[in-house]
């Protein structure tokens, strides 16, 4: 099965437009000035969405999809941000069940701006169910279904949404029937150029390739710096372009960032937060040195990228049977999002969309977190996946 | 004589917002937490306007306008809906409702639609 790269941006523009329209609802609701930081697509098997969701606390409302779109909606706060939505809807509060129906209202609310959007763009009516209230730990806040098949697809389309007055934050994820959703934008064979369509029964594979390559560069760290790390999370994002640095955040990071050559081409950083490139640089330097991030923790933290960047990309290369070159690193301190926004902006000159590979990189206590981002071409990627050999019946690559 | 309404919406947080909209200009007769509650209070009170939900359980807005308005051709409904596919609109027009307002709402749009549906 296909999926056009094309509709699949349209579908990325309309949610996006969608959270737009669902932080409008929630700034009216709770007076409050409420803007989207980012809106993208996740695409991943079902299995790996533990991982992204393990160890959070939501409050959420849940919505079946019948007609147009099929699916469930969840609206997910997590839990402090309800508290905070609650205070606003009902100051002084209520009775239990009182508050359920402010908070599941709210939700409804806003899932009907998200789903307004895609409704009119298809020119069909979508049916929703009554809305659900749910209080849920880790992936138990999305719907049942969703794990059915733990090897089976997920389009989640994840859209982040803040307050500028209080720390009102919440996600709205979406999570279309896979099934009809791929029917709705897919097509049996290759559309178009080579590149013009993704083959998603390859995306578990893809990811699994890139845990692994994150996986090699977590071991990376580990032997060079003595510090044992693991891989947390690694997924698959359609982002349109210009929401790539708003990912990032204002967070200062360092790092490395390499231009990628071969198929596929693009763009990879390695970040870490500051105390944990300072922590990591220390551990790779004999010497004692001064606090900070001088010239002998840049030259360190230039060498651990361009080793963990060829263990992260080699594993692609193998699977996908091509070459991928990397240029020397280039060492970078700044905000996450003024990282990105010169790579964006020579990725932009030929697609509106791109697709991030993301992997987080932790220590068990979580003193040292890096991440690692991939940004190859668009097309150049999908054309790849398409030589990968078909999944085998164990999803993929050994998990 | 206050213009008299009737309330169909399931969420109890929603009819208390309606509620104290509307309270001291009319007379709520009713509160119906779905369909076939709202055309049974129809039937019992035969209000001047039903502010009716969509998405309702058991029957949804759109079905009990169509039975009200069938049964009672003069029935003014008006959609309060989070609900603003076009579709949707069409089809509680279809239904027979006089006006559609979009949740979140503030007070003047429901007393403009109100007014719009019965002149003061």
């Amino acid at each position: 099965m296909y999926v056009d790269i094309q509709s699949l941006g349209e579908f990325s523009d309309l949610a996006s437009q969608g959270a737009d329209r669902a932080a409008d609802a929630l700034g009216q609701l709770a007076g409050a000035n409420v803007y989207v930081d980012v809106t993208d697509v996740t695409l991943m098997a079902a299995g790996d969405l533990h991982e992204s969701f393990a160890g959070r606390e939501f409050v959420g409302v849940e919505i079946g999809l019948q007609g147009g779109i099929s699916g469930q909606t969840v609206l997910a706060f997590e839990l402090d941000a309800a508290e905070s939505l609650v205070e606003r809807l009902m100051p002084g509060g209520g009775d239990g069940e009182f508050v359920r129906s402010g908070v599941t209202e709210a939700g409804n609310i806003m899932t009907s701006g998200f789903i307004d959007g895609w409704a009119d763009h298809l020119g069909v009516g979508i049916d929703m169910t009554p809305p659900a209230y749910v209080r849920a730990s880790g992936t138990d806040i999305l719907p049942d279904g969703v794990f059915d098949d733990d090897r089976q697809g997920v389009f989640m389309f994840e859209s982040q949404v803040s307050s500028m007055d209080e720390d009102l934050e919440f996600a709205i994820y979406m999570l279309p029937e896979y099934a009809g959703f791929t029917d709705m934008l897919g097509h049996d064979g290759p559309v178009g150029e080579a590149g013009d369509a993704v083959p998603v029964n390859k995306l578990p594979t893809f990811n699994r390739m890139t845990e692994q390559g994150a996986a090699s560069a977590a071991d990376n760290i580990t032997m060079m710096t003595g510090t044992e790390t693991d891989v947390d999370v690694s997924r698959l994002r359609f982002v349109p372009v210009q929401d790539v640095p708003a990912e990032l955040g204002t967070e200062t990071v360092a790092g490395t960032v390499f231009e990628l050559h071969g198929d596929p081409s693009g763009y990879l950083a390695i970040l870490f937060d500051e105390a944990s490139a300072e922590e990591v640089a220390g551990g790779m330097i004999p010497t004692e040195t001064e606090p900070g991030i001088g010239d002998m923790e840049k030259g360190a933290l230039r060498e651990l990228g361009n080793i963990m960047t060829s263990g992260f990309i080699d594993g692609w290369a193998n699977v996908l049977g091509t070459s991928i070159e990397h240029t020397p690193p280039q060492f970078v301190h700044d905000m996450g999002s003024a990282v990105m926004s010169p790579l964006v902006t020579r990725l932009g000159q030929t697609q509106d969309h791109a697709f991030i590979i993301d992997s987080t990189v932790r220590t068990p206590d979580g003193n040292v977190r890096c991440d690692i981002y991939a940004l190859p071409d668009q097309r150049e990627l999908a054309a790849a996946l398409d030589r990968i050999e078909p999944p085998a019946t164990d999803g993929g690559l050994p998990r | 004589m206050p213009t008299s309404v009737l309330i169909a919406d399931d969420s109890e947080f929603m009819r208390n917002l309606l509620r104290e909209i509307l309270e001291g200009e009319f007379e709520i007769v009713g509160e119906a937490e779905n369909g076939v509650e709202a055309v049974d209070l129809y039937g019992e009170h035969a209000p001047d306007i039903v502010m009716m939900d969509i998405v309702m359980p058991i029957r949804n807005g759109i079905e009990a306008t169509t039975e009200i308005t069938e049964e009672h051709p003069d029935a003014s409904v008006i959609m309060c809906t989070s609900v603003g596919q076009e579709e949707k609109m069409k089809a509680a027009i279809k239904a027979g409702a006089e006006g559609y307002i979009t949740k979140p709402f503030q007070k003047p749009n429901v007393l403009e639609a109100i007014n719009d549906v019965v002149p003061a």
